[in-house]
């Protein structure tokens, strides 16, 4: 099923003229006869729409370093930054030494009038002091909110001094809200505070195994990356690092002696791996655990670039034993949900991701697209130059890396890099547009009238966003899946992942709920006609 | 005896158990019918809010924001709320829209009540009902947000009204199955009222076909534009301050007289709230609630020789807990801690005179977290808390189990459907503290024996 462009613009008319025109750039209609097809994206959200999106502080503390679990995250700021941000993302995180788990803790500083009229850095000081004391974590993060910044705090200069007092690490974070136009700006603050400051930090000057690896942009949502680890690790992977579901300070700090480094959100985390590059030499491997196929050419990749017999035959040995498990698990579910439609609309990289896995079970996406994520997340990363900074991308500082002398290592001649990077996405996302079929409707920052709109349209069997419109899509008669928190499910990666994702979805379909429920286009006759004696007239 | 402790030495809010200024505020917004809410500040601060309320209520929650960014923090954040305005007007053709404030705002100063002229007057909206309400989350708590947005309400939208019988019935932050009980009962008692503000189907809305982005009910515009000719009103609201009180409000500036009544749960808290209404109406008490009146307390006397093994952690919004703490005192079942993360002293003040004197010790705090909880009530031997969901690390790391009441509740469903007062709610209530003390009790019962008796005897 797909749209016209009439109906598109009937669409968009009722917007006043100049959101129109905004909003029509944003949102196309999959044209494969055109050489390329450019949408706007990363740039600000019209006010008063009713977007899916957060704030730099969700993407900083949020999203990339609210998971580095032996970490104490001190939200500063009034206490309701750091309570929606309390345990929201379901990232799951176990550690060796129980005391030095602390992802249940919400730590704020409670900022109330006082501490913005006369600063609240005093009182941010003395919150690092009590942490200390009554933690003793392995490092500290400092996350800054809308008044921080705007009163002038200096959180960077309360760091330092800490630092010195305690002898740990102290990291300051300047991701106040209203920076950038999205939780975008936040992730890439995240990426250069941890790559300047605790990427490298540790001693090591050698992976500890072969084939050692960085997980990128994981962020172990309802177990996720433990089910990618199960693999990785009987295939003889060691993961070095995972960033940052289930990560820590202390393994982060190494992460400089992986071989190769897998980027799964790309959107979150693309900086360091382009970064680590620079510095370190390691190339970064574009991959995508989410889907039975995805997956199984992620670990024929990794097993192309490491080009060792054992590996490569271990790694067929393990597709083929899981696939033999799975399949017939997977082919129930497959009768209940081959033929429908989805809409796949998530933050930065899942909207691609979940494309495969539907279709593996003989579901259509007809509408993608992401909350915050950048040109090159659609397009693919040829369109990086083209991408003019504008105000808002110049307020988020630029980190440039340089080789670092004693750590920089090629990891192969270049000659073979080269030759690699024509068979795998080494150091390179093609993006989602090009995996998208022809006519398929991509919708970058969707809001809650479009949605109404497109759904009226389109009539989707099922709608994959988060919880925000889940209810809305819910009302309309229409089962929701949240792809942000997985509706308290998961996980979703990897092998097991797919069958309980297959599961999920044929549930959505299949609930006796549903049968109260009836759609209003099935009360209405399909023919209109009259039946006499002889026959249909 | 009991001890009002207050605010902690501590710097750090370790767990919190509140929320900021603006969540209560879009709470009390959603109350009116065919409301919108705009927050002026960081998108993030309406996506994080909407998140906080879905999950509770299980419900599309839309809150519009006027994503301010950096170059709104320099020249001024005006432009973005028109547009804000301007496109919510257009795609959902609010009746009322509230304006609420964030941190970012304050911070920069905006002044929202001259927008707001402003903007009615270059779009000849003199007669548009729009509300504004600054709510910095530096401020004070989402309760205070919730009374202060509520009493800005009728600030900006109540007039001078004739008289006429109607009762107004201001309520605290309450279920919606809270709200369609306390209405149940007027009903039976044939009171006619305006209940503010009314979310019982805004955020908790059958399932229809079609499906509308608005809904016609909620406290309807044209009674609260008359609130102020009522024949008195009763708000369910104890602990509030003056300042911020919507009651205090119509009495000082319309003369309708004032009654105010703690949340009706317990018996007594039922009892003050059903003499109230018939010392108003001089309507007498149906003889179907006096039935159920008569169950509740033979339900608390079957009841009684197990609530009085609790030793409870109450907590939340200060209301709440009040009445909560008050029925656990009915029942026998001692509160060993009663807290509130809002800053609020009438709580303490209130709970005095209801402990007699000699009885043991009662940690009230206020302005606190749940590491303050924790520690208090573990070193009290509490054994069961009852609360939002905010205390799931009580049940996960002291082991004290949770029953679940209030906002909000994000790790189980139905928060929306909990019934707790009037007679037939505190019922429920207490059914719920009651069992999960017994079922407390008997996860270890066999084992506990088996070691005092058996074991102990070999």
């Amino acid at each position: 099923m797909a749209i016209t462009k009439e109906q598109l613009d009937a669409i968009l008319e009722k917007y006043p003229a100049k959101v129109a025109k905004s909003r029509k750039k944003h949102i196309l209609i999959k044209d494969a006869s055109q050489e390329s097809q450019i949408i706007e994206a990363n740039t600000r959200t019209v006010p008063g729409i009713m977007t899916n999106r957060g704030c730099a502080y969700a993407g900083c503390k949020g999203v990339v370093v609210g998971p580095l679990k032996d970490m104490i995250h001190i939200v500063h700021g009034p206490v309701g930054c750091g309570y929606y941000a309390w345990g929201t993302r379901r990232n799951k995180a176990k550690s060796e030494d129980p005391t030095k788990n602390f992802l249940n803790y919400c730590v704020s500083t409670d900022m109330q009038e006082s501490d913005i009229v006369f600063g609240g850095e005093k009182k941010l000081a003395k919150v690092i002091d009590e942490v200390v004391e009554t933690f003793h974590p392995n490092a500290i993060s400092i996350s800054a909110t809308c008044p921080v910044g705007l009163i002038g705090d200096d959180i960077n200069a309360v760091a330092r001094a800490a630092q010195k007092r305690h002898g740990i690490p102290i990291l300051a974070f300047n991701c106040e809200g209203y920076k950038g136009v999205s939780q975008s700006a936040g992730h890439h603050i995240a990426n250069n505070i941890l790559l300047d400051k605790v990427i490298g930090a540790g001693e090591q000057e050698a992976a500890p195994a072969k084939f050692a690896i960085n997980i990128l942009g994981e962020y172990n949502i309802g177990g996720d990356g433990w089910e990618i680890k199960r693999t990785l690790e009987e295939i003889g992977y060691h993961i070095v690092t995972v960033m940052t579901g289930d990560g820590s300070y202390e393994e982060l700090k190494n992460a400089h002696v992986a071989e190769l480094n897998l980027v799964q959100c790309h959107r979150s985390i693309n900086y360091i791996a382009e970064m680590l590059e620079i510095k370190y030499g390691t190339p970064w491997l574009k991959v995508n655990f989410i889907g039975i196929q995805s997956m199984i050419e992620t670990l024929r990749n990794m097993a192309i670039y490491f080009n060792d017999e054992a590996l490569t035959k271990k790694t067929e040995e393990v597709i083929a034993r899981e696939l033999a498990r799975i399949e017939p698990v997977i082919e129930q579910y497959k009768k209940v949900c081959n033929g429908k439609t989805a809409f796949c609309f998530v933050g930065g990289s899942r909207g691609h991701h979940y494309q495969g896995l539907f279709a593996e079970l003989g579901i259509d996406t007809v509408l993608a697209g992401y909350e915050f994520a950048h040109r090159d997340d659609y397009e693919g990363r040829q369109v990086l130059p083209d991408i003019k900074p504008d105000a808002d991308s110049k307020n988020i500082p630029e980190l440039h890396v340089e080789a670092d002398e004693g750590r920089f290592r090629l990891k192969m001649s270049p000659e073979r890099l080269e030759a690699l990077k024509k068979e795998i996405p080494l150091s390179n996302y093609a993006g989602m547009n090009i995996d998208m079929a022809e006519g398929k409707i991509i919708v970058d920052d969707i809001n809650q009238y479009e949605t109404d709109e497109l759904i009226k349209l389109l009539k989707p069997d099922i709608f994959a966003s988060g919880i925000k419109d889940k209810y809305v899509v819910q009302k309309m008669g229409i089962p929701a899946k949240q792809l942000h928190s997985y509706d308290y499910s998961g996980p979703y990666a990897g092998f097991n992942g797919a069958v309980n994702f297959a599961r999920d979805v044929s549930m959505g379909f299949s609930s006796p709920t549903w049968n109260y429920i009836v759609p209003p286009w099935k009360n209405q006759p399909l023919l209109i006609g009259t039946v006499t004696e002889e026959g249909v007239a | 005896m009991m001890e009002n402790e207050m605010k902690s030495c501590r710097n750090v809010n370790e767990n919190p158990c509140n929320m900021c200024m603006p969540m209560g505020g879009i709470i009390a917004l959603k109350g009116i019918a065919g409301s919108m809410v705009v927050l002026h500040g960081s998108q993030g601060c309406s996506t994080y809010m909407r998140r906080h309320i879905a999950e509770h209520f299980n419900e599309p929650v839309d809150v519009g924001s006027s994503s301010l960014n950096e170059k709104g923090t320099i020249y001024g954040g005006a432009k973005n709320l028109e547009q804000a305005l301007d496109n919510v007007r257009r795609v959902y053709n609010p009746h009322v829209i509230g304006i609420l404030t964030t941190c970012l705002a304050e911070t920069i100063g905006e002044d929202v009540e001259r927008f707001a002229d402003e903007y009615k007057q270059k779009n000849g909206l003199q007669d548009f009902p729009l509300v504004t309400a600054p709510t910095p989350g530096y401020g004070q708590s989402h309760d205070e947000g919730y009374w202060f947005t509520a009493k800005r309400i009728l600030v900006c939208l109540t007039e001078t009204a004739p008289k006429h019988d109607r009762l107004n019935i201001v309520i605290p932050h309450i279920s919606p199955a809270d709200i369609r009980e306390i209405k149940r009962i007027l009903g039976l008692m044939n009171i006619e009222y305006t209940l503010f503000p009314d979310i019982s189907d805004t955020l908790d809305r059958p399932h229809e076909r079609p499906y509308t982005k608005m809904t016609s009910n909620g406290t309807a515009l044209a009674d609260i534009k008359t609130m102020s000719g009522a024949a008195a009103t009763i708000q369910m609201g104890v602990t509030v301050e003056d300042s911020f009180s919507p009651g205090k409000y119509l009495k000082d500036t319309f003369g309708v007289p004032l009654y105010r009544v703690p949340l009706p749960i317990g018996m007594a808290g039922t009892d003050q709230f059903m003499e109230t209404l018939q010392e108003i109406t001089g309507q007498p008490m149906p003889a179907s609630l006096a039935q159920e009146r008569g169950r509740l307390l033979d339900g608390m006397i079957d009841s009684h020789k197990y609530n009085f093994q609790g030793r409870g952690m109450i907590f939340g919004e200060p209301e709440l807990v009040y009445s909560i703490t008050k029925t656990c005192l009915e029942n026998g079942l001692h509160p060993v801690v009663a807290a509130t993360g809002s800053r609020n002293a009438r709580l303490g003040e209130l709970l005095q005179p209801s402990i007699a004197d000699g009885g043991e010790k009662i940690h009230i705090l206020s302005e606190t977290d749940f590491c303050h909880i924790k520690n208090y009530g573990e070193e009290a031997g509490a054994n069961i808390a009852i609360g939002h969901s905010g205390g799931r690390y009580l049940e996960e790391r002291a082991g004290i189990p949770l029953v679940r009441v209030g906002f909000p509740i994000h790790d189980r469903v139905g928060g929306q459907r909990l019934l707790s007062v009037g007679y037939t709610g505190t019922m429920l209530l207490l059914d719920r503290i009651t069992n999960t003390l017994l079922e407390n009790k008997h996860k270890s019962y066999r084992k506990k024996m088996f070691e005092q008796f058996y074991q102990a005897a070999n």
